[in-house]
C-alpha cells in the first residue's frame, strides 16, 4: 500500500509532507516531555527493526495458497503508545524508501500519514483504547486489534485513493478505484488484525505490563463515550468521501477532457447554459496557485504531436535521446575501465 | 530467499557507498538537494508528457556509470517498487481509450501514453533515490538530516533502527530455522502460530533493547546533540549542484524535446 513518487503531483506530495512533518514534530514534543524518553529510544528503535524482521516471515494462510505478513501500525501503537509508535513507523518507512525502493522520497508524507498517523494517532486512541477501557482481557485485546487493524487499513487505503485522485494521475473512476482498494484492504486488514491479535494476546499473557503501560501512559483529551467516537469517525469518513466524489464528478473526466483537447477550448469548462462551471474554475485556479510550476500547464500549452509525421518524429527523437544517454554512459564506463587497467598495469610494472 | 541472504541484500546498497568515485566524494547535502530537485521536477510533468520527460534519462544513466554502481542491482530494486504503479498504469490503459495519435495503422491511445509515463516516472524517481542511498554513506546522510534541523531524537532512532535490522533478522532467522526443524514438511510458518512466533520475537527484541540501553548507559550515553564534523562545500560540489539544478530547470521550462522532434522531422 506504499504510495510511489510517480503517482503523486508536486502539490499533493508537499501538502502531505507538511501534514506528516507536523504530526511527527508534535509527537517528538510529547515524547520529549516524558521522563522515560531516554529509555524509550532504544526500545522504539528495536521495535522498528522488529517490524522489518517480522515482515520477512510470511505466514501461510490455509486454503488460499497465499501468504501474508504484518504491517504493524496498530501493533506498535499498542506496544509503545501513540506518539513513540508514530516515530517508529516513520523511521521504518524512511528506511524502506531509501534502501528498499518501497515508496518514495516525496511520497513519504503520504505514506507516513496513511500508515503511521492514521493507525497511531487516530485509530489507536479513538478506537483501540476505548475498547480496552472497560475490561483489559485477552478477548478484548483480540477484538480491539482486529477492529482497529481493519479500520486503519480501510482509512489508509482510502487515503491512497484520495491522494492518487487528487494528483490527477489516474483515469480510474473514483468509485471503482475506491471500491477495489477498500475490498482488497478489507481482506488484508482481516489477516493483519488476526496476526496483531495473536501477537498482542501472547505478549499480554507473557508480560502484561508492556501493554498496560502503553495503554495508560499517554492520556489524550477528555474521555468521550466510545459510541460517540464511532459516530464521529463514520461521519467524518462519509463527509470526506461524499465531498470528494462531488469534487471528482465536477472535475472534467477523461472524455470531457479529450473533447476539450480536440476542440482546443480553454481550461474553463462551459456547462449547458454557456456559463463557466464555478467549481472547476476555482479548482483550476487553486491548482495554478499551488502547482510547483504553474505556467507550464500541459493542458494550455500542449504541443502534442498533431499529425502522424510529428508523432513518428517524436518517437524517433525520444529513441535517439535514450541512445545518446546510453552511449554516454557506455563511453564513461569504458573510459573508467581503461583507466583502471592502465593504472593497474603501471602499478604492476613498478 | 533465505533470511540471511536478505540481510546482505539490505546492506549491499549501503556497502557501495564506501566507493571512491567523483560522485561518492561529492558533499552529501548537495546529493540530497539534487535528488530532491530531480524528483520534484520529474513528478511535476503531466501524465501524458512522455516526450518532455525523455531527456531526464540522462541523470540516472550518467550517474550510474560515474558512480560505478552495478545496474542489475538497482534494476532489481526498481522492479520491486513497480507493482502499484503498474496497477494504476494498467487501469489508465483500460479507461483512457481516446486515441492520442496514429502511427501507420496503429492507434496509440492516451491510456498507453499515460501507462508508459507512469512506469517511466517510477523508474526515474526510484533510480534517483537508490542512487542517493548508493553513493552516500549512512552516517553522512544522517548528519545532513541534523543539519537541516530534523530533531535529534528522531535521527538517533532512525540510525539505531537501521543498525538493529541485521541483529533482529538473525534472531528471526534462527527462530524460523528452529520452527522448520520441528515441523517437517511445512512450507512456512502457519498463520495460527503467527501470534506466538512474532510475540516471541518481540519479547526477545525488547529484552535486547533493554540490554542495549544498559550497555549504552555504561558507556556514558545521554540524549544530547552529538557534534559531527561536517564536510565543507567545495567548488566541485557547487558546480555539480548548479549543473543538475539548471539541467532540471532547463528541461522543465524549455521544451527541448520539441526541438529534437522538429529536428528529426526536418531530417525526415
Amino acid at each position: 500500500m506504499h504510495m510511489a513518487d510517480a503517482l503523486l503531483s508536486a502539490a499533493v506530495s508537499s501538502t502531505m509532507c507538511a501534514v506528516s512533518a507536523a504530526a511527527i514534530g508534535y509527537s517528538i514534543t510529547k515524547i520529549n516531555n516524558n521522563e522515560l524518553s531516554e529509555k524509550k529510544i532504544p526500545l522504539m528503535a528495536v521495535a522498528g527493526a522488529f517490524i522489518f524482521a517480522a515482515q520477512m516471515i510470511n505466514f501461510t494462510i490455509p486454503g488460499t495458497g497465499s501468504s501474508g505478513h504484518i504491517g504493524g501500525g496498530i501493533l506498535l501503537a499498542a506496544l509503545l503508545g501513540s506518539y513513540p509508535a508514530l516515530l517508529t513507523i516513520s523511521a521504518v518507512l524512511i528506511i524502506q524508501c531509501l534502501f528498499f525502493a518501497d515508496g518514495g522520497l516525496l511520497a513519504l508524507g503520504c505514506n507516513i500519514f496513511n500508515l503511521g498517523v492514521i493507525p497511531c494517532l487516530l485509530v489507536y486512541p479513538l478506537l483501540f483504547k476505548p475498547i480496552l477501557k472497560k475490561k483489559f482481557s485477552t478477548s478484548a485485546i483480540g477484538i480491539a486489534s482486529i477492529v482497529a487493524a481493519i479500520i486503519s487499513l480501510q482509512l489508509g487505503a482510502f487515503g491512497v485513493v484520495l491522494q492518487t485522485q487528487a494528483s490527477g494521475i489516474t483515469e480510474l473512476p473514483f468509485k471503482t478505484f475506491a471500491l477495489l482498494m477498500q475490498s482488497i484492504h478489507l481482506a488484508i486488514g482481516v489477516v493483519e488484525g488476526i496476526i496483531t491479535a495473536g501477537v498482542l494476546r501472547f505478549v499480554y499473557k507473557m508480560e502484561p505490563q508492556i501493554l498496560e503501560n502503553a495503554n495508560q501512559k499517554i492520556v489524550i483529551g477528555k474521555v468521550v463515550p466510545f459510541r460517540n467516537k464511532m459516530i464521529v469517525m463514520v461521519a467524518i469518513t462519509i463527509a470526506v468521501g461524499g465531498l470528494f466524489s462531488i469534487f471528482a464528478s465536477t472535475y472534467p473526466d477523461g472524455l470531457e477532457w479529450a473533447i476539450k483537447k480536440t476542440a482546443k477550448t480553454s481550461l474553463h469548462a462551459v456547462n449547458d447554459h454557456g456559463r463557466k462551471k464555478p467549481l472547476l474554475e476555482t479548482t483550476a485556479r487553486i491548482q495554478n496557485i499551488t502547482a510547483f510550476m504553474p505556467d507550464y500547464d500541459y493542458k494550455l500549452n500542449s504541443k502534442r504531436p498533431s499529425s502522424e509525421g510529428t508523432s513518428v518524429a517524436g518517437i524517433i527523437g525520444s529513441g535517439l535521446t535514450f541512445l545518446l544517454a546510453g552511449g554516454t554512459a557506455f563511453i564513461i564506463s569504458t573510459a573508467k575501465k581503461r583507466r583502471k587497467r592502465t593504472t593497474s598495469v603501471s602499478a604492476n610494472k613498478i | 530467499m533465505d533470511i540471511r541472504n536478505k540481510i546482505s541484500a539490505i546492506y549491499s546498497l549501503e556497502q557501495l557507498s564506501i566507493g571512491n568515485t567523483i560522485i561518492h566524494s561529492l558533499h552529501p547535502l548537495v546529493k540530497l538537494i539534487t535528488t530532491f530537485v530531480f524528483i520534484i521536477t520529474v513528478i511535476s510533468f503531466d501524465r501524458h508528457d512522455f516526450v518532455r520527460l525523455v531527456p531526464f534519462i540522462f541523470y540516472p544513466t550518467i550517474l550510474i556509470s560515474l558512480s560505478e554502481i552495478p545496474y542489475s542491482m538497482l534494476l532489481k530494486r526498481v522492479l520491486i517498487a513497480l507493482p502499484f504503479c503498474l496497477f494504476i498504469g494498467i487501469s489508465n490503459l483500460v479507461f483512457e481509450q481516446e486515441s492520442a495519435f496514429k502511427i501507420g495503422n496503429i492507434t496509440v491511445s492516451f491510456g498507453v501514453l499515460s501507462f508508459v509515463v507512469i512506469l517511466y516516472r517510477a523508474y526515474l524517481c526510484v533510480m534517483a533515490l537508490l542512487l542517493l542511498a548508493g553513493v552516500t554513506r549512512f552516517t553522512e546522510l544522517t548528519a545532513q538530516l541534523q543539519r537541516v534541523k530534523i530533531p535529534h531524537i528522531f535521527i538517533i532512532m532512525f540510525e539505531m533502527t537501521y543498525r538493529y535490522i541485521a541483529v533482529l533478522f538473525s534472531e528471526a532467522a534462527s527462530m524460523r530455522m528452529a520452527y522448520v526443524l520441528r515441523s517437517p514438511g511445512a512450507r512456512g510458518v502457519e498463520i495460527r502460530h503467527a501470534g506466538t512466533f512474532i510475540g516471541n520475537l518481540l519479547l526477545r527484541s525488547f529484552d535486547r533493547a533493554e540490554r542495549i540501553h544498559s550497555a549504552m548507559k555504561c558507556r556514558g550515553y545521554m540524549i544530547k546533540k552529538i557534534t559531527l564534523n561536517n564536510k565543507k562545500l567545495r567548488m566541485t560540489d557547487t558546480i555539480y549542484c548548479a549543473l543538475i539544478c539548471s539541467f532540471c530547470l532547463l528541461f522543465r521550462f524549455v521544451d527541448v524535446a520539441n526541438w529534437i522532434t522538429s529536428l528529426v522531422e526536418r531530417v525526415l
